[in-house]
């Protein structure tokens, strides 16, 4: 009696453990699965100030409330952050920041702007990039272009490159005359 | 007990017995110093392999101490090799008759020094297979491709006067060594090139001569001025300097004479060539040695004198590490043991004999490789931008058991190259008469 009461705990027991893994599966399950957000952007100047608004629907067109949205200029090396620490989208699904008036961008004033949704518990990550002529007009360096002792190997100074091949050259040409001398040496009879 | 196998071959004056009958007999001391030599180099082989295997990490080489002993000994071989040129150019082009039978040393050690130079300098590298990229994305503007060329220039040239020199030699052991193995027949066959002691040839080879003389002094002075800019253009304490090149010249030639005296005298003593390498010649050599320490004195000074002055900053922390730190006691060793007090023995006749000069230049060689420690070491860790925090490791230098097995292989591999090349060819030129002056035939 006291064995078959033992062994139905063992089994109520089991079965608690099964439905707790069960349980726990579904949720990591729930957890992976995401929605699909959509981004759409616009993009208004007035003299002064420059706005980036972002407009977050959900897959059924429903606008997304409370969703962070990050904002980024591509720099050289790596993105550079704008905007508020924490930009998130009102009831209307939108969220707008101001452009910085001060970044540099290329000769035209082009700069690549970045806008991201990231590590968001329901919606994927999704990443957005257009060009905009936003940035201030930079002249290019061209100090790489130029011929200089830093410049890459291409654009070697010239006065250097003749001054040291010459070296080279007239060395070489000499060995070779010696060479030359030595294969008439061979070939002189008693 | 003459060697009867020396006895067999085919001489025709005592000269040619005294020079040659080296070649053909060999002691067991000889086998017992190449198979030590032997054991030195694979034990260096064996350190290598671990530097491939697991990195410059096994090496105490770190972000400050970049450059370690592996450098060192570089320039102490760039430096060594120049005494091809000192014998080859200087003395020769100065009709100096009295070095002649010493520029066959000094082309050997020269030939062997620049070897070891261009091999230490790719054991430098952690990624030895990237030689390659130094060649195919050649960057001119680059010290270090002005040293890879020059040093490849100036390992032809000293191939070059070696071969023009020996060249008559080879035809008189083709000619005289009968009794040999017979690779050693095919090989003296070739080498000599049909050299049949025409009067047109010597007159041929002479010219060859001339010109390699004029043209070897610039290289030789090129090669270590351009050793010296690698340092000079990195912006280091103690390296940041225009004294450099002439320094490092100067420092050369003392040094190499030095070896010179060091081999002269083993030589004499092994090969028992006393009556060709005299008295006179290590009297000679002394006051060489006397004269190039005095000017290589005049740029230690010119170099130290500046900055201990001033004292600023870094370059300051430096010369007190030199001075009184923990450099101190190497640092005035070299100076004193194998600079000044050397110069003040040599002024006088009695230490200017064979083994009183033979010491002396044996600390003279040691001070030379341990100022180029001294020159490499203790500017690389007085950044002039020191690193944050840095690790505790970076502040110290000390070489590890694998620095040390591949610098004795190296060490080991210059002699080992400067015994076969005595075994193979006469240290002493043995017709040296025609062919340094007049046309003629032995």
């Amino acid at each position: 009696m006291k064995a078959e009461k033992k062994l139905n705990n063992n089994f109520i027991f089991f079965l608690c453990l099964c439905s707790c893994l069960f349980l726990q599966a579904s949720k990591i399950h729930a957890q992976e699965v995401k929605s699909k957000a959509e981004l759409t952007l616009s993009f208004s100047e007035d003299k002064d100030t420059k706005t980036i608004t972002a407009f977050a629907i959900d897959e059924e067109g429903v606008p997304i409330e409370e969703l962070d949205i990050y904002f980024y200029v591509k720099r050289t090396f790596s993105l550079l952050p704008f905007g508020d620490r924490f930009n998130t989208t009102d009831e209307n699904g939108e969220v707008s920041v101001v452009f910085p008036n001060d970044l540099p961008g290329d000769t035209a004033g082009k700069v690549t702007i970045v806008v991201k949704i990231m590590e968001s518990d329901i919606y994927d990550d999704l990443t957005m990039e257009i060009d905009k002529n936003w940035g201030l007009m930079t002249e290019a360096d061209k100090a790489d272009e130029e011929r200089s002792l830093w410049a890459a190997a291409a654009n070697a100074p010239l006065t250097l490159v003749f001054t040291t091949s010459t070296m080279i050259l007239v060395t070489w040409v000499i060995y070779w005359y010696i060479i030359v001398i030595l294969f008439k040496i061979s070939k002189i009879k008693p | 007990m003459k060697n009867p196998i020396a006895k067999a071959q085919t001489y025709k004056s005592k000269k040619e017995e005294d020079l040659l009958k080296h070649m053909v007999s060999t002691s067991k001391s000889y086998k017992i110093w190449v198979a030590f030599l032997l054991i030195v180099i694979l034990f260096g082989i064996y350190a290598y392999y671990r530097q491939i295997r697991y990195g410059l990490i096994v090496t105490a080489m770190r972000d400050y101490t970049s450059w370690g002993i592996y450098i060192s000994n570089f320039v102490f071989y760039v430096a060594i090799s120049l005494v091809g040129s000192l014998f080859s150019c200087i003395l020769k082009l100065n009709k100096n008759k009295w070095a002649d039978p010493l520029a066959r040393i000094s082309e050997i050690i020269a030939v062997a020094a620049i070897a070891c130079a261009t091999v230490i300098i790719i054991v430098d590298m952690g990624r030895p297979e990237r030689l390659v990229y130094v060649f195919k994305y050649l960057r001119i503007q680059s010290p270090i491709i002005w040293d890879v060329i020059i040093i490849n220039t100036y390992l032809s040239i000293s191939l070059l006067l070696l071969y023009v020199s020996l060249l008559p030699d080879i035809a008189l052991c083709r000619d005289r060594l009968t009794e040999i193995p017979k690779w050693k027949k095919r090989m003296y066959r070739f080498w000599s090139i049909n050299w049949v002691n025409h009067p047109k040839q010597f007159s041929m080879l002479k010219k060859a001569s001339r010109i390699l003389a004029l043209l070897v002094l610039p290289i030789a002075f090129a090669i270590h001025t351009i050793t010296s800019w690698l340092f000079a253009t990195t912006w280091r304490p103690g390296w940041d300097s225009t004294n450099l090149g002439p320094y490092f010249v100067s420092g050369a030639f003392m040094a190499g004479a030095g070896v010179i005296i060091v081999a002269m005298y083993i030589i004499r003593k092994q090969l028992k060539l006393h009556d060709y390498i005299t008295n006179a010649h290590f009297d000679n050599m002394g006051k060489l040695l006397v004269l190039l320490s005095l000017v290589y004195l005049y740029f230690n000074i010119n170099e130290y004198l500046g900055p201990s002055f001033k004292m600023v900053g870094v370059e300051g922390e430096h010369i007190n590490e030199l001075f009184i730190g923990k450099y101190a006691p190497m640092y005035w060793f070299v100076q004193l043991g194998g600079l000044v007090i050397p110069i003040l023995l040599m002024f006088f006749k009695m230490f200017r004999k064979p083994l009183p000069i033979f010491i002396i230049s044996l600390f003279v060689v040691i001070g030379a490789w341990l100022k180029r420690y001294l020159i490499v070491i203790p500017s690389l860790q007085h950044p002039y931008l020191p690193i944050q925090d840095v690790d505790e490791s970076y502040l110290h230098y000390v070489p590890t058991w694998e620095e040390w097995a591949i610098t004795c292989a190296s060490f080991a591999s210059m002699l080992f190259i400067i015994t076969i090349l005595i075994k193979l060819f006469p240290v002493i030129p043995v017709n040296e008469k025609d062919t340094q002056t007049e046309p003629g035939t032995n």
